[in-house]
Formats: structure tokens, C-alpha cells, sequence
């Protein structure tokens, strides 16, 4: 009879905010309660454990056990705190060494036969811990996210290894995440060659774009081939991206090899689903997206809220949800590449078929993406039906590995001005990054005039130009790039 | 600070009416001068856009002298102006930022700086125009001497655009003068509330030409002074590529896609998209809501 605190984590947003599991076994009639504003999950760990602790030999105390998640005011949710709270009653009824409890940090989800589950957020738990500089116990199951330099991790296989002490920690020297190479490629594209530059561009640069064309016309295929040309996640976005998925409970080893997430969410998709939210609240696909590409096929089909809501990542990198219990943060700076139909019907201005709409309609349909998230979107661009007798006979054109390198080589350029990602210079840095000379500027004065463009449609317009200029090795963006990037506008962008 | 020192070593000129270098537009006109006074290039002297309005101009006077005098000065037409203070000088430092040639005629005397401190316009204007006067050396300003001066504007120009005038007012004698001439008189729109836009608002009403756009200008210039002189060579500093080439000339006779113009015409895919891009900044080609491009 006693009691016994085992620290354990809770996740806020992809943050492991620090919990203690106190256990108090004392005399009184046998109950078993668990207090501290857990979810339903929570209170359920009461017969998870029960029969783990009776599966593994242990004694169910037959007595009064109250477990307080502190803090209290805090909502936690999930079924990590299973094993700390097995942990804490084992130590509090003396069946294990209360200090080994004490030293040790405890995560994971017991089963009914004593083994020991996984749970979303492992990597969050792993930062924290080693924040923390604390040995983490959790589920034995080979996990990437337990491979983190610097972090001691004790694997549990079962509760009931528990008897001889601590596990030993991993000896798994962190792990070469190898991760096979796509098996698409650029070069499977034939024709379509405007896309591929206007997609390399916008990998080079960082900048949003648009894919507008009739339904088979190859956007889908062209999009899924973007993450191909983007150089591999730096050290610190592999971590940042590997949180964000194992906080939502997917497998975060392709992040933590290098490989840029690609999501695709259906067009059915929800607010919540597309920035995150629910209870408790996940990630969504823009932070999913994370560093990588958010790929919204049938763009005009979304619903125009959840569209909208995507404004504030786009501008910020990062999802600001507010709740009664307080903000939560997510990370979202992703690449945003959209595909739309033409219009409703989806062969408006393509030769082989008639286009049903009306006028009105297509109009419409264009513009159902509305404005403020188009000013957001920096290269719109047409894919049409590739001819026939082109797809047969073409050798495809630039291969995925060369404009990898193209990429590549530009964003070294853009890092070597020190003024910050292209796609997000703005004022006087964009000014300078351009060292427009006298002529380029006149001819940047007449599109404006000519296309009425607004100042941001200015900005937008060279900080495309800047990334053109890139491609070619060029120290100052001249008329032709300018040139180039009018072509890549929506249709009456101001 | 003292003035800048005018004319100081500016070619000067004196031109009889009799001399072939004489304007012949100016010839036509009914109490033509005898002789030109003047420093600069007498070439210069050509059919040209005459740009007057207002002294006390306001903002939108001296923007509209600004984008209509460039414009023009760009496409190679002289811009005429009498180098007074408001939209005269705004027009003839525009047509000088377009890198195009401008006249200036003054109502004293050639050599003499009227008003002060326009001595360092006048110099630059001379550079590459020229600063022209009827009236002899060292001659002083008079009343009178300004109200003559207008009808030589009106007499050097093929068009002439009003920007703000009052009514009465000089730039209104010289709109009266160019109508008695035969000339265009094209004239901006302005306010009905504006007094400064009285004159150009009742040469409206009279049936005189309104200009909106550049467009417009180009249309009217076209008509009353001939094809511009350098498009092709405007266009070509603005771009570093020529307007008037087979892209153009492919679209205008069948809409296409950038695809369609490489293949037709043999380009790779990114120059032919420039060249479109390029064609479309200037505002001669346009995208189509289908996505091809063609004519505006």
C-alpha cells in the first residue's frame, strides 16, 4: 500500500506536454479510478491494465486505486498512459522498486495479455524524453522514431519483463532509413512539356500552381511525378515532417528517409480533415503535407470553407487551431499544387470534344476557387490532351533525375543570396534579388499597365521571374524571364 | 545652388522659311514665322504630339502628360511642349525617360532659360531634340510673346493632346489655334467638377477626339501622323524581342496554344511561351478563357 508518480506525456497539437501519472493504492473499498480529465480512452485503461498486470503474473491489488493525471486542468487523451499507470500501481504496491518508477519516463498501450502496444506520437514522447534527458520506457516494437541520437530508449516487449529491472536500452545504431526510389519518372510524360516546366519551376522556387485541363488530360499523372524532382527532406524538416506523421499515427519512416510527404486528399474532404481539428484535435492534410506537397485534384470541387481555410498555411507555414482549452500549432509549409477542369463538364477548349456548359457556367466554375486563394497561387498553367501520335512516338522528354538536379542547383542559388525562399521575398529584398536593370523594368511597367496588374500581382510575377532567372544561371532577371512568367498567369489575374 | 548654365555649348541654328529644313507643317499655317531660332537637331522639327495643358496642373493632369507623352516618345513620334512649368515639362521629361526625342518652343528668345531653372531641361532636351523660338536671340518674355508661341505648337504638330485647361486659357488658344490649322485635337477627359478641366471638357463637347487609353492614342496617332517610326524598335527594348514576327502574325490568323506555336513555327516549348509572354505584356495578344491565345 502506497503511492507512486510516473512521468508520462500527453500530446497537445504535435507537442508531448509532460504528465504525471500519480498512483495512489490505499485501504477502502476495491475501486479503481482514474481522474484528471482523461477522454474515454482513459478511463478504459482502468481493464486494460487489470488484465495485463494479471496476464503478467502481477497482483491486482484488492484495494482503493486512484490515479490523478496531473496536471489536472489539462485534457488528455489516448491509450499511452496505460503502461505508466501499470508502472505506478506496481511500484506503489511494492512488486517493483519505487525508484525504478521514478527514474524513468513511461509510455505505451497495454494489452489484455501484458504485452505492450504502439501508439501515435511516439517520436513527440522521444523528443520530449530526451529534452528531458530522462530514459523513455515504451512499446518494443522496432519503431524508427526510438532511434533518435541521444535518446535513452527501453524497450518493452511485455509488462512482465519488468521484473528484471529496466529493459536495456537500444543498441540499434540508428538505422540507415533506406527508402526505395520512386518508380516514377518525368520521362513517362510525353508531350505536356509547358507542364514540366511550369512544375519545375514551382518545385525550384517553392511557388503554388495551378493545373487546369480536361479530365484525362494528364494532370494527375504530372502532379504525383512532382515529388520526384524535389531534392530530399534537410535533418531538421525530416524531424519536423516525421512529427507531424507520427503524431497522426502513420508510419513516419519514409520522412525520416528523406522522402518529401506527397498527400492527395479526396475533394470530399472536410475543414478538419484538410487543416486539422476534431477532438481530440489531429494534424490535417496540409500538415500532413509538411515540407512536402499538398496535391488538391478537382480543386473547384472542394468545399469553398475548407478551400478558404487553407489561406492561413499558405501564408503562414503553420495552422493556428483555437479551442476552449487553448491554441494549438501545427506545422504546415507545403507546396501547394492544384488541378482543375476547365468547367463542369471538363472540355471547354478542348478540340476532340464539345464542351456542354454554358458561358455562364464556365465562368462560374473558374472562379469557384475564389480570389484570395488564387492570389496565392503563383503559376497557372494549361495541360492539354497530349495528340496520339505524339504519346507513341515521343522519347518523353527531361527525366525526373535531371531536373532534380535543376532544382537542386536553384535552390543553392536562392540560399547563397541569403534573402530568404523565393517564393516569399517581398519589397525591397524581391527588389534587389531581381536587379532589374532599366529596360527589364520598363518592360515590367508595361505588363502591368497592359495586364492591370495589382502590386501583389507584381510581386508574384517576379518572384516566378527570380526562379526562371535561376534555371538559366542568370544574375539578374531580364525582359525574356518576365517574358516567360506572363504566360504562367490565371486568366484575368489583376 | 546657381542654375544650370543654358544654352552653354548646344549647336544652335537659324532656319529662313525658305530653308528645306524648314518644318513644312509649320509652313502651312496662316502668319507662319519668318525665321526659327533654336539649339539642337532642326530634324527633330518633324510631324509630332503636341502636348500642352495647364501650369498649376494637378496630380492627374501630370500623370496623364506623363503616360501619354512616354508612350508616344517611345513609339518615335517628337513630343512638342512650350517647357512651362506643369504638364509642359512633365511630357518632355517623360518623352526624355522613353529615350524619344522632344521639342521644345519657347516664347522668349532660344537662348534665354524661361522659366528659371528650366535651364538643365532645356540642355537635355537639346541633347537629342531641340529648343526652338521665332523670336531673335536674347528676346525677353512678354505677355504677347507666349500667346504667338502657341500657334507654333499648334503649326509643328500633326495631333495635339489637351490635358487640363482653364477655359479661357493659353492651352485653349493653342487647341483653338491647331483647329484653324486642320490638326487632330485629341483631348483627356477630366472632371465636370474640375475647373482645370473647363477647356478639354468643352472641346468634347465641340466633337474633339477623347483619349482613355494608350491604346487609343496609338489608334488616333495612327490616323493623323502615320504608322509609328520605331514600333519595332520600341518593342524591341522593351523585350529584347521583336513584336512583329511570325509569333504575332501566327496567332492573329489562328489562336493557338504555346504547343501549337512551337510546333508550327519549330520553336522549343519555352521560347515559344516567351514570345507569347512577351506579345501578351505588350497587350497584343491575349488569352482566351479556353486557353488559347489570339488576337485582343
Amino acid at each position: 500500500m502506497g503511492q507512486c508518480t510516473v512521468g508520462t506525456f500527453t500530446l497537445s497539437g504535435v507537442e508531448a506536454v509532460s504528465v504525471d501519472a500519480e498512483v495512489d493504492v490505499g485501504a477502502g473499498l476495491p475501486t479503481f479510478a482514474i481522474v484528471g480529465l482523461g477522454d474515454l480512452a482513459v478511463q478504459e485503461a482502468r481493464e486494460r491494465v487489470r488484465s495485463a498486470l494479471r496476464a503478467s503474473g502481477f497482483d491486482v491489488p484488492n484495494a482503493r486505486v486512484v490515479v490523478n493525471l496531473a496536471p489536472g486542468p489539462v485534457r488528455k487523451h489516448g491509450t499511452g498512459f496505460d503502461l505508466p499507470i501499470a508502472v505506478g500501481i506496481l511500484a506503489a504496491t511494492g512488486q517493483l522498486p519505487s525508484r525504478l518508477a521514478s527514474g524513468c519516463l513511461a509510455v505505451g498501450e497495454l494489452s489484455l495479455d501484458g504485452s505492450v502496444r504502439p501508439i501515435a506520437g511516439m517520436l513527440a514522447y522521444a523528443l520530449a524524453a530526451r529534452a528531458a534527458g530522462v530514459p523513455l520506457v515504451g512499446p518494443g516494437s522496432a519503431h524508427v522514431a526510438t532511434s533518435l541520437d541521444g535518446l535513452d530508449y527501453r524497450p518493452l516487449e511485455r509488462l512482465s519483463q519488468l521484473r528484471g529491472g529496466l529493459p536495456d536500452a537500444t543498441c540499434a545504431a540508428p538505422t540507415a532509413h533506406l527508402v526505395a526510389a520512386s518508380p516514377l519518372d518525368f520521362a513517362d510524360v510525353a508531350g505536356h512539356e509547358l507542364a514540366k516546366r511550369a512544375l519545375l519551376i514551382a518545385a525550384a522556387g517553392g511557388h503554388n500552381v495551378l493545373m487546369v485541363g480536361p479530365p484525362g488530360s494528364g494532370k494527375t499523372m504530372l502532379a504525383r511525378r512532382l515529388p520526384t524532382i524535389l531534392p530530399p527532406l534537410s535533418p531538421t524538416e525530416r524531424l519536423e515532417t516525421a512529427l507531424v506523421h507520427s503524431v497522426a499515427g502513420l508510419d513516419e519512416a519514409a520522412a525520416f528517409g528523406g522522402v518529401r510527404p506527397f498527400r492527395a486528399p479526396h475533394h470530399s474532404a472536410s475543414i478538419a480533415g484538410l487543416v486539422g481539428g476534431g477532438s481530440p484535435p489531429r494534424p490535417g492534410e496540409a500538415s500532413l503535407a509538411h515540407n512536402g506537397v499538398l496535391f488538391l485534384d478537382e480543386m473547384p470541387e472542394f468545399g469553398p470553407a475548407a478551400l478558404q481555410a487553407l489561406r492561413q498555411p499558405l501564408e503562414d507555414g503553420e495552422i493556428t487551431l483555437v479551442r476552449a482549452e487553448g491554441r494549438l500549432r501545427f506545422p504546415a509549409r507545403f507546396a501547394l499544387v492544384g488541378a482543375a477542369n476547365p468547367c463542369p463538364c471538363g472540355f471547354f477548349g478542348d478540340g476532340s470534344k464539345p464542351c456542354t456548359c454554358s458561358q455562364t457556367l464556365v465562368a462560374r466554375y473558374q472562379n469557384r476557387i475564389g480570389g484570395p486563394l488564387m492570389d496565392r497561387i503563383d503559376i497557372v498553367v494549361d495541360v492539354n490532351r497530349v495528340d496520339p501520335a505524339l504519346l507513341l512516338d515521343s522519347a518523353g522528354g527531361a527525366g525526373s533525375a535531371s531536373m532534380r538536379a535543376q532544382v537542386a542547383h536553384v535552390r543553392e542559388r536562392a540560399d547563397e543570396r541569403l534573402l530568404g525562399p523565393t517564393a516569399q521575398l517581398a519589397g525591397s529584398a524581391l527588389l534587389q534579388a531581381c536587379g532589374l536593370d532599366r529596360s527589364c523594368r520598363h518592360a515590367l511597367e508595361t505588363v502591368a499597365r497592359t495586364q492591370h496588374l495589382s502590386g501583389r500581382g507584381v510581386t508574384r510575377l517576379l518572384r516566378v521571374a527570380r526562379t526562371v532567372a535561376d534555371l538559366e544561371d542568370a544574375a539578374n532577371v531580364t525582359a525574356e524571364h518576365i517574358a516567360e512568367v506572363v504566360g504562367f498567369r490565371a486568366k484575368g489575374e489583376r | 545652388m546657381s542654375p544650370a548654365p543654358w544654352p552653354g555649348d548646344a549647336p544652335a541654328f537659324e532656319i529662313a522659311i525658305d530653308d528645306p529644313r524648314y518644318p513644312r507643317l509649320l509652313a502651312q499655317i496662316e502668319d507662319a514665322p519668318k525665321m526659327l531660332y533654336g539649339f539642337g537637331d532642326p530634324s527633330v522639327l518633324a510631324p509630332g504630339l503636341a502636348v500642352v495643358g495647364a501650369r498649376r496642373a494637378t496630380p492627374y493632369g501630370l500623370a496623364a502628360a506623363r503616360l501619354f507623352a512616354g508612350w508616344a516618345a517611345a513609339a518615335g513620334y517628337p513630343i512638342i511642349s512650350g517647357a512651362a512649368i506643369g504638364c509642359d515639362q512633365a511630357a518632355h521629361g517623360a518623352a526624355l525617360e522613353a529615350g524619344g526625342r522632344t521639342v521644345a518652343v519657347l516664347g522668349t528668345g532660344a537662348d534665354v532659360a524661361y522659366p528659371s531653372g528650366s535651364g538643365a531641361l532645356l540642355t537635355q532636351i537639346a541633347s537629342s531634340g531641340c529648343v526652338v523660338s521665332e523670336l531673335d536671340w536674347g528676346h525677353p518674355a512678354a505677355k504677347w510673346t507666349f500667346r504667338a508661341r502657341n500657334r507654333i505648337i499648334a503649326g509643328l504638330a500633326g495631333a495635339l493632346l489637351v490635358l487640363e485647361a482653364g477655359c479661357p486659357s493659353g492651352t485653349f488658344i493653342t487647341a483653338d489655334r491647331a483647329l484653324d490649322a486642320g490638326r487632330d485635337v485629341l483631348v483627356v477627359p477630366g472632371s465636370i467638377f474640375a475647373p482645370e478641366c473647363r477647356g478639354p471638357n468643352r472641346l468634347l463637347r465641340q466633337g474633339a477626339v477623347p483619349v482613355t487609353e494608350v491604346s487609343e492614342l496609338a489608334d488616333a496617332l495612327m490616323l493623323s501622323l502615320g504608322p509609328p517610326p520605331n514600333a519595332l524598335d520600341a518593342s524591341e527594348t522593351l523585350y529584347g524581342l521583336k513584336t512583329d514576327d511570325d509569333v504575332l502574325s501566327s496567332l492573329r490568323t489562328n489562336p493557338g496554344r504555346p504547343d501549337d506555336i512551337a510546333r508550327a513555327l519549330g520553336l522549343d516549348i519555352i521560347s515559344a511561351a516567351r514570345r507569347i509572354g512577351a506579345l501578351e505584356g505588350l497587350g497584343l495578344v491575349r488569352k482566351y478563357p479556353d486557353g488559347r491565345y489570339g488576337p485582343c
